[in-house]
Protein backbone atom coordinates (compact mmCIF):
# COMPACT_ATOMS: atom_id res chain seq x y z
CA UNK A 1 0.00 0.00 0.00
CA UNK A 2 2.71 2.41 0.86
CA UNK A 3 4.66 1.98 -2.43
CA UNK A 4 0.71 2.73 -4.14
CA UNK A 5 0.48 5.72 -2.15
CA UNK A 6 3.66 7.09 -3.34
CA UNK A 7 2.99 6.15 -7.04
CA UNK A 8 -0.49 7.30 -7.13
CA UNK A 9 0.58 10.47 -5.47
CA UNK A 10 3.74 11.53 -6.57
CA UNK A 11 4.72 9.68 -9.79
CA UNK A 12 1.78 10.72 -11.79
CA UNK A 13 1.04 13.66 -13.67
CA UNK A 14 -2.20 14.61 -11.46
CA UNK A 15 -0.87 13.68 -8.28
CA UNK A 16 -0.70 17.11 -6.88
CA UNK A 17 -4.60 16.99 -7.39
CA UNK A 18 -4.98 14.00 -5.81
CA UNK A 19 -3.76 15.30 -3.06
CA UNK A 20 -5.84 17.87 -2.46
CA UNK A 21 -8.66 15.61 -3.01
CA UNK A 22 -7.22 13.19 -0.35
CA UNK A 23 -6.60 15.93 2.08
CA UNK A 24 -10.06 17.49 1.23
CA UNK A 25 -11.86 13.79 1.69
CA UNK A 26 -9.73 13.32 5.02
CA UNK A 27 -11.49 16.35 6.67
CA UNK A 28 -14.77 15.66 5.79
CA UNK A 29 -16.48 12.93 3.38
CA UNK A 30 -17.50 14.60 -0.16
CA UNK A 31 -19.44 14.01 -3.87
CA UNK A 32 -17.46 14.43 -6.44
CA UNK A 33 -19.54 17.86 -7.22
CA UNK A 34 -18.61 19.11 -3.93
CA UNK A 35 -15.40 18.72 -4.27
CA UNK A 36 -14.93 19.94 -8.12
CA UNK A 37 -16.28 23.00 -6.21
CA UNK A 38 -14.35 22.94 -3.34
CA UNK A 39 -11.03 22.41 -4.92
CA UNK A 40 -12.10 24.99 -8.08
CA UNK A 41 -11.49 21.62 -10.11
CA UNK A 42 -13.14 20.40 -13.60
CA UNK A 43 -16.05 18.13 -12.57
CA UNK A 44 -14.36 15.41 -15.31
CA UNK A 45 -11.10 15.63 -13.53
CA UNK A 46 -12.30 15.02 -10.58
CA UNK A 47 -14.14 12.25 -11.78
CA UNK A 48 -11.08 10.73 -13.28
CA UNK A 49 -8.78 11.15 -9.74
CA UNK A 50 -11.47 9.69 -8.29
CA UNK A 51 -11.54 6.73 -10.08
CA UNK A 52 -7.90 6.06 -10.14
CA UNK A 53 -7.88 5.96 -6.09
CA UNK A 54 -10.80 4.28 -6.06
CA UNK A 55 -8.80 1.53 -8.64
CA UNK A 56 -5.65 1.86 -6.59
CA UNK A 57 -7.82 0.88 -2.89
CA UNK A 58 -6.88 4.32 -1.70
CA UNK A 59 -11.04 5.75 -1.72
CA UNK A 60 -14.04 4.01 -1.46
CA UNK A 61 -17.86 5.13 -2.17
CA UNK A 62 -21.15 5.10 -0.84
CA UNK A 63 -22.06 3.50 -4.13
CA UNK A 64 -25.41 6.15 -4.88
CA UNK A 65 -24.62 6.91 -8.37
CA UNK A 66 -23.97 10.28 -8.98
CA UNK A 67 -24.27 11.45 -5.29
CA UNK A 68 -21.95 8.86 -4.29
CA UNK A 69 -20.05 10.02 -1.28
CA UNK A 70 -16.17 9.41 -1.13
CA UNK A 71 -14.20 8.48 1.70
CA UNK A 72 -10.61 6.79 2.52
CA UNK A 73 -10.39 3.44 2.60
CA UNK A 74 -9.15 1.29 5.57
CA UNK A 75 -6.34 0.21 4.04
CA UNK A 76 -5.61 3.98 3.08
CA UNK A 77 -6.18 5.01 6.92
CA UNK A 78 -3.76 2.28 8.11
CA UNK A 79 -1.24 4.17 6.09
CA UNK A 80 -2.10 7.53 7.00
CA UNK A 81 1.15 8.48 8.27
CA UNK A 82 2.63 8.38 4.50
CA UNK A 83 -0.75 10.46 3.16
CA UNK A 84 0.28 13.08 6.03
CA UNK A 85 3.78 12.60 5.19
CA UNK A 86 2.98 13.46 1.42
CA UNK A 87 0.24 16.30 2.26
CA UNK A 88 2.36 18.03 4.07
CA UNK A 89 4.94 18.38 1.33
CA UNK A 90 2.73 19.92 -0.73
CA UNK A 91 1.48 22.91 1.93
CA UNK B 1 19.57 -1.32 -45.63
CA UNK B 2 19.80 2.89 -44.58
CA UNK B 3 16.62 2.91 -43.39
CA UNK B 4 17.35 0.30 -40.75
CA UNK B 5 19.85 3.20 -39.34
CA UNK B 6 17.34 5.60 -39.86
CA UNK B 7 14.78 3.86 -37.83
CA UNK B 8 16.67 3.71 -35.18
CA UNK B 9 17.65 7.51 -35.25
CA UNK B 10 14.52 8.22 -34.79
CA UNK B 11 13.41 5.85 -32.41
CA UNK B 12 16.29 7.37 -30.26
CA UNK B 13 14.72 10.75 -30.89
CA UNK B 14 11.56 10.02 -29.90
CA UNK B 15 12.79 8.11 -27.08
CA UNK B 16 14.29 11.76 -26.12
CA UNK B 17 10.94 13.47 -26.19
CA UNK B 18 9.25 11.15 -24.10
CA UNK B 19 11.50 10.83 -21.65
CA UNK B 20 12.07 15.24 -21.39
CA UNK B 21 8.45 14.91 -21.04
CA UNK B 22 8.73 12.11 -18.44
CA UNK B 23 11.36 14.08 -16.66
CA UNK B 24 9.37 16.83 -16.57
CA UNK B 25 6.94 15.45 -14.34
CA UNK B 26 8.74 13.60 -11.88
CA UNK B 27 10.59 16.91 -11.87
CA UNK B 28 8.14 19.05 -11.40
CA UNK B 29 7.01 16.37 -8.45
CA UNK B 30 10.01 15.97 -6.80
CA UNK B 31 9.97 19.96 -6.61
CA UNK B 32 7.16 19.95 -4.82
CA UNK B 33 6.99 16.42 -2.55
CA UNK B 34 10.85 15.87 -2.42
CA UNK B 35 10.34 11.91 -1.88
CA UNK B 36 12.77 9.39 -2.56
CA UNK B 37 10.48 7.52 -4.99
CA UNK B 38 9.84 10.70 -7.27
CA UNK B 39 13.65 11.30 -6.93
CA UNK B 40 14.46 7.64 -8.53
CA UNK B 41 12.11 8.37 -11.42
CA UNK B 42 13.55 11.80 -12.46
CA UNK B 43 17.38 10.24 -11.99
CA UNK B 44 16.26 7.28 -14.06
CA UNK B 45 14.65 9.89 -16.50
CA UNK B 46 17.55 12.11 -16.91
CA UNK B 47 20.00 9.05 -17.29
CA UNK B 48 17.77 7.19 -20.08
CA UNK B 49 17.64 10.61 -21.37
CA UNK B 50 21.60 10.88 -21.53
CA UNK B 51 21.78 7.56 -23.07
CA UNK B 52 20.00 8.69 -25.84
CA UNK B 53 21.36 11.90 -26.53
CA UNK B 54 24.81 10.46 -26.55
CA UNK B 55 23.28 7.70 -29.21
CA UNK B 56 22.19 11.13 -31.20
CA UNK B 57 25.22 12.37 -31.26
CA UNK B 58 27.67 9.16 -31.73
CA UNK B 59 25.83 7.74 -34.48
CA UNK B 60 24.45 11.28 -36.41
CA UNK B 61 27.03 13.75 -35.31
CA UNK B 62 30.43 11.65 -34.35
CA UNK B 63 32.67 12.71 -37.36
CA UNK B 64 34.38 9.37 -36.71
CA UNK B 65 31.47 7.01 -36.12
CA UNK B 66 28.88 8.12 -38.13
CA UNK B 67 30.94 7.34 -41.32
CA UNK B 68 31.69 3.35 -39.86
CA UNK B 69 27.83 3.07 -38.53
CA UNK B 70 26.73 5.07 -42.33
CA UNK B 71 28.54 2.64 -44.43
CA UNK B 72 26.74 -1.16 -44.85
CA UNK B 73 29.71 -2.73 -45.59
CA UNK B 74 31.54 -2.39 -42.09
CA UNK B 75 28.09 -2.59 -40.47
CA UNK B 76 26.30 -5.98 -42.33
CA UNK B 77 22.23 -6.00 -41.98
CA UNK B 78 22.34 -8.43 -38.98
CA UNK B 79 23.87 -5.68 -36.82
CA UNK B 80 21.65 -3.18 -37.95
CA UNK B 81 18.83 -4.71 -36.85
CA UNK B 82 20.49 -5.78 -33.56
CA UNK B 83 20.95 -2.49 -33.11
CA UNK B 84 17.24 -1.34 -34.03
CA UNK B 85 15.63 -4.08 -31.68
CA UNK B 86 17.29 -2.58 -28.52
CA UNK B 87 16.09 0.62 -29.51
CA UNK B 88 13.21 -0.36 -30.36
CA UNK B 89 12.71 -2.50 -27.18
CA UNK B 90 13.76 0.75 -25.07
CA UNK B 91 11.16 2.78 -26.99
CA UNK B 92 8.52 0.48 -25.87
CA UNK B 93 9.23 0.30 -22.62
CA UNK B 94 9.48 4.28 -22.56
CA UNK B 95 6.03 4.80 -24.14
CA UNK B 96 4.02 2.14 -21.29
CA UNK B 97 6.03 4.16 -18.62
CA UNK B 98 4.53 7.51 -20.26
CA UNK B 99 1.08 5.99 -20.21
CA UNK B 100 1.09 4.85 -16.91
CA UNK B 101 2.90 8.15 -16.01
CA UNK B 102 0.19 10.51 -18.21
CA UNK B 103 -2.28 9.67 -15.57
Amino acid sequence: MEAVLWYVLTGTRGGTNRVRILRALDERPRNANQLAEDLELDYKTVRHHLDVLEDNGVLQDSGDDYGAIYLPTDQARHHWDTVEEIIEQVE
Amino acid sequence: MAVLIDAMHALSVLNVLLLAGLGYVWGRNFYRFRSKHTLGLLVFAVLLLAENALAIYLFVFNPDLTVWINTASLVPPIAQRAMLALRALEFAGIVFLTWVTWD
